[in-house]
């Protein structure tokens, strides 16, 4: 008995260290191999389902931009564990996708990827777009990657037509009117069930937090800076030390008093909130453009007669609205892995090429037949959204692409059509955050502790837990922690950056 | 036991099973909720409200998740590495706890204080991936099995059950002419078959619930255990509203998110009741009699 | 006894060493089977362990750990200097003592009325309900109390309203945060923690049980005299490896449980070092928080452990 136990025990551990060193074998990194064919490894986000191993999709774009792909999948659930992980061991593939967050940046400032700033005029796609774009990605200046492009701005009002209607409103645009409708909408029984139950509006949790903040988007449209205002004198304000800012918080303040606004918005999760939009208990919220349509489908489910309608947040002159990252994410090239220039351009080139006619319509259409089917001259509609959002999608949410550019018009419903519209009228409205891409050691260190305090504040005095003069008293903790310190080494960056 | 029929005892016996249902009964409704939810169609569960049986039967969330194969290889990787890695597991730490459980074994106690310092201090993620790599380790399933191979917590607790076996036993195998090996294999095992029993349930549950490893050693997404899979659907369910880094992500219906509960808990929830026998009385009746 | 003590008081002859030797090669399978297990522990625990060095640097993922640059107690210093310290230090340590105390005996509890059930079926069907909710994520667990508690409509408002008229933000209210924290361990954890102790109860010998009520022995005495002290040392035990968890709280509950209003009390080492390491990619001043509290944990089970021997138990070592 014993000698067999003690047999089994070193098998397994044998097997253990053989099979280990076997499956370690075999991978290999090639450079751009045989004829002329390029290895292409790319590290990208998992966005639901994994493609299967040589799909269609893939196969296309491998021909047409003559290259083999390897591509690793990364699950949401742990992205930049992950990614910190690869950076440590430099174990990484030749584009990785990663976020614009502190260990990035400072990746960045440190040399570990490739500057591809000078580079970008040679191409003919990714240098046609918006300079902005790549503006929100520099780091000290320079730019380390391609982003991967997304609404520039598309803070958009989605409401219940058929409630406005009904009631006479109109899209409000100023703290009053934002008053009087949230207010009519929620006292007028406007679903005329016969029950105190809609709501104007609904807060949740994170309502003031990052860059979909609710009370951002709204304070800019009333005219506050989007999270950081530089005066005339070079020096930085925080949004919430402005007037315009002020007005949101009033705003939401009065509702609150006044029992016009769900008393639980401190712990109400956005997940909940959803229901009840979708069960048409509410009136009017801020979300993205092209929600607009989602919106209307998950209602209808639920309501046959709800219409819903989008405008863009633009304020009472229509002309400003917060502007966003513009990306969700970067395409970047670790300098451990991308041993020249020569092959950094090669890598350039194919994201370039992956923006011309018949790529971008691949990834932001589909295949013809499969998931599209022509409709007109320069039109096509959607056939089987579903297999285009299994195929085709994990594809086009990592690389690049921009909706409108070298692609066929989409046939669309109405508000699917008018949210993408908006979304481009927005953009040039767009009002920047000065500074995203500014570094300040002191927000490095404590920034998050601070915006947090801040944040926390804002909660208290809409709930009338501190008053005026406490709200003061915390901006000017706010300043002592660390905040001054904040504003001072921002008009700094700045300074140098304009040079 | 047997207690005398005395009407002291018959009223605790009623009060204490009165409770006992009551706690089970609260513990429980939660998950009967959540297994209600994921079997109720989209549309009632919009109306929101404390579903606790459904009105409006539905498998539409089920259809969903098993619409692609990958979920169910991912069952078979998940079978896979709770079935082997717990085996290994199981292997490792009594070879291991037993010698620590004999008083008279040289150089016991540092070897133990050298095992509760790993349970307080650790180096962190990134050593141990770069030990995991240079071993040629990362991208198999091993990864998921070795690096875990043994828990601190549960090789000191199995060490205390060991010690709780009286020596007589040990002597009279050894005067048969056993050694230790055989002692542990035929006689102290065989005696511990609750707590071995408990400790295959905590392994088998860790090597179940395993994501973050699974996302850090390995980069096939073949070999990923369903854990990760499941997570994804859930992860992207709680994205913000309109808007996510993800363009116009569908945020999963309340029923889905639910199933995937369902599916992740249910396999591994019923490992217990398996293993409920082993958790009969007395196990130890006669042995030293004997 | 005597010879060895003598021995020890003089330099080490020939004849100590093969007594070790001796010892060694008498138990030598006993060794052997060691080595698996030690292994195990050298290469996946004790090499890595100079990552611990991260908390005496200031790290960052390019430059590696041999590479950053050393900077001593730098993190440390910052750390205790901090003036949320104390706020943090309170908070965990209340939630810490709150766990040990109203959390730690249920599970012996609720095992003990288990115990005392003679159907089978009905206890393997209570055991079954009450261990389900260990497998529910925190998510949906604060989701769920979260249905229950808000003013806005939970069942549990809904009931206080109808009865007085009053409702209370059970959720926001600071003074109820620690009760809310505690009561979600209870009601998650409590099922699965009876596991291991009905593992230890299933040893006892039901004899006993038969002798003492012979003997006149209620079920309370038998309880006393022969249930409790079976599972003394595993009760014993656990407490002490409990102690070295000492200061973690558990990140995610917490996290999801933390409002504006109530951070004062919530915010604890944990979530502080998520906002610090992840978000701030601060890898070095969260890995000295930790390390921080490792010596404290450290510093708990090696007294408890003393003191376990004192009285007569068998403690980790």
């Amino acid at each position: 008995m014993k000698a067999t136990k003690k047999k089994a025990v070193a098998v397994l551990s044998t097997l253990a260290l053989v099979t280990g060193l076997l499956a370690g074998c075999g991978s290999d990194e090639g450079q751009a191999a045989e004829g002329g064919v390029q290895n292409v490894s790319i590290a990208i986000a998992q966005v639901g389902d994994v493609p299967s191993k040589g799909n269609e999709i893939q196969q296309k774009i491998e021909a047409y931009t003559n290259t083999k792909l390897d591509i690793q999948w990364i699950p949401a659930s742990a992205y930049n564990d992950k990614i910190n992980v690869m950076i440590a061991s430099s174990d990484m593939p030749k584009i990785v996708k990663v976020q614009y967050n502190p260990t990035v940046t400072s990746a960045m400032r440190n040399d570990v990827f490739w500057e591809v700033g000078p580079l970008l005029k040679d191409y003919k796609n990714l240098s046609a777009q918006n300079e902005r774009f790549f503006d929100n990605i520099k780091v000290e200046g320079k730019i380390y990657g391609v982003p991967v492009f997304s609404d520039i701005a598309r803070a958009t009002v989605i409401y219940r037509k058929d409630w406005f209607e009904k009631l006479n409103l109109k899209v409000p645009t100023t703290p009053d009117e934002w008053y009087e409708t949230i207010k009519t909408l929620a006292t007028s029984d406007p679903d005329g069930d016969g029950q105190d139950n809609t709501f104007g509006l609904m807060l949740f949790k994170k309502y003031n937090e990052d860059q979909y903040s609710f009370t951002t988007r709204l304070g800019v449209s009333f005219g506050a800076p989007n999270k950081w205002k530089v005066e005339e004198d070079g020096s930085f304000t925080p949004e919430f030390m402005t007037p315009e800012y002020m007005q949101v918080l009033d705003l939401l303040k009065r509702l609150y008093d006044e029992k016009l606004l769900n008393q639980d918005f401190a712990v109400f999760d956005s997940t909940e909130a959803e229901k009840k939009y979708d069960s048409g208990v509410v009136g009017i919220r801020v979300g993205v453009a092209q929600n607009g349509k989602s919106q209307q489908e998950r209602l209808s489910k639920n309501n046959p007669d709800g219409v819903v309608d989008i405008a863009g947040l633009l304020g009472p002159n229509g002309d400003r609205v917060a502007g966003q990252t513009g990306n969700s994410g970067i395409l970047a090239f670790p300098k451990s892995t991308v041993k020249s220039e020569e092959e950094l351009k090669n890598l350039l080139s194919f994201l370039d090429k992956l923006m011309d006619p018949e790529m971008a319509t691949l990834l932001m259409r589909g295949m013809e037949d499969k998931h599209y089917t022509k409709v007109g001259e320069d039109q096509v509609e959607m056939s089987d959204f579903d297999a285009f959002q299994r195929e085709v999608k994990p594809y086009r949410d990592n690389l690049p692409y921009v909706e409108g550019y070298n692609v066929p018009k989409l046939k669309d419903t109405e508000l699917g059509e008018k949210g993408t519209a908006l979304a481009k009228e927005l953009a040039e409205h767009a009002v920047p955050n000065p500074a995203l891409t500014l570094y300040s050691p002191t927000y490095g260190d404590r920034g998050a502790d601070l915006d947090q305090v801040i944040a926390d504040a804002q909660t208290k005095y809409i709930m009338g837990k501190i008053d005026q003069s406490g709200w003061e008293k915390e901006i000017e903790n706010w300043g002592n922690a660390g905040g001054n310190k904040i504003r001072e080494e921002y008009a700094e960056d700045y300074k140098k950056q304009a040079q | 036991m047997q207690q005398d029929k005395t009407w002291g005892n018959r009223i605790f016996d009623f009060v204490n099973h009165g409770l006992l249902l009551l706690i089970g009964i609260v513990t429980v409704i939660p998950f009967i909720y959540i297994l209600a939810v994921s079997f109720t169609s989209p549309h009632e569960v919009a109306k929101g409200g404390f579903i606790l049986f459904p009105k409006e039967f539905s498998l539409a969330a089920y259809r969903y998740i098993f619409s692609t194969d990958t979920l169910i290889r991912s069952l078979g990787v998940s079978v896979y590495i709770t079935v082997i890695g717990t085996f290994i597991n199981l292997l490792f730490t009594s070879l291991m706890a037993y010698p620590l459980s004999r008083r008279y074994l040289r150089g016991r106690q540092p070897i133990l204080l050298g095992v509760l310092f790993t349970m307080l201090f650790s180096g962190g993620m990134i050593p141990t991936y770069f030990v995991v790599k240079s071993l040629h380790l990362t991208d198999t399933l091993w990864s998921l099995m070795l690096p875990t191979a043994i828990s601190a917590f549960n090789l000191i607790v199995l060490k205390n059950f060991f010690q709780a076996i009286p020596d007589e036993l040990e002597d009279a195998a050894k005067i048969d002419g056993c050694n230790d090996v055989s002692v542990l294999f035929r006689i102290v095992l065989p005696l511990s078959m609750p707590a071995m029993a408990t400790f295959s349930l905590f392994y088998a549950v860790a090597h179940w619930n395993s994501f973050f490893s699974a996302v850090i050693y390995i980069n096939d997404s073949e070999k990923w255990p369903v854990q990760v899979w499941l997570r994804e659907i859930v992860i992207l369910a709680q994205s913000r509203i309109g808007d996510t880094s993800i363009e116009e992500t569908e945020i999963q219906p309340l029923t889905i998110r639910m199933a995937v509960i369902v599916f992740s808990t249910i396999p591994i929830m019923l490992v217990y009741p398996f293993l409920q026998k082993h958790f009969a009385k007395g196990v130890m009746l006669g042995s030293v009699k004997g | 006894m005597k010879a060895e003590t003598a021995a020890r008081t003089r330099p080490a002859t020939r004849s100590d060493k093969n007594l070790l030797w001796r010892d060694i090669i008498k138990n030598r399978w006993l060794y052997i089977m060691l080595i698996p297990g030690m292994l195990y522990f050298v290469i996946f625990k004790y090499i890595p362990m100079y990552g611990i060095t991260m908390a005496f640097q200031d790290y960052t993922p390019y430059k590696g750990i041999l590479g950053s640059d050393w900077v001593g107690f730098k993190h440390f210093q910052r750390f205790f200097g901090e003036p949320q310290f104390w706020t943090l230090f309170r908070n965990t340590f209340l939630l810490a003592i709150y766990n040990i105390v109203f959390f730690f005996p249920l599970p012996i509890v609720l095992a003990l009325m288990m115990n005392e059930v003679r159907r089978e079926r009905f206890k393997r069907f209570v055991q079954t309900l009450v261990y389900v909710p260990h497998f529910v994520s925190w998510v949906v667990v604060v989701g769920v109390f979260y249905m229950l508690f808000t003013t806005e409509g939970g069942a549990i408002n809904e009931l206080l309203y109808n009865l007085t008229g009053q409702k209370v933000a059970f959720l926001l209210e600071p003074g109820w945060f620690r009760t809310m924290i505690v009561g979600q361990s209870i009601w998650k954890e409590v099922g699965w923690g009876t596991i291991i102790f009905l593992a230890a109860l299933s040893g006892v010998d039901t004899q006993l049980y038969e002798a003492a009520r012979i003997d006149g022995a209620n079920r309370w005495r038998q309880t006393w005299h022969i249930t409790l002290p079976a599972i003394r040392s595993t009760i014993v035990i656990l407490l002490i490896l409990r102690l070295g968890n000492f200061l973690d709280t558990g990140f995610e509950q917490i996290f999801l449980m933390l409002t504006p209003t109530n951070r004062d009390v919530g915010e604890v080492f944990d979530t502080y070092v998520y906002t610090k390491g992840l978000t701030q990619a601060q890898y070095s001043y969260s890995a000295a928080v930790g390390l921080f509290k490792s010596v404290v944990g450290l510093a708990l089970v090696l007294g408890a452990n003393t003191m376990a021997k004192k009285f007569g138990e068998e403690g980790v070592y």
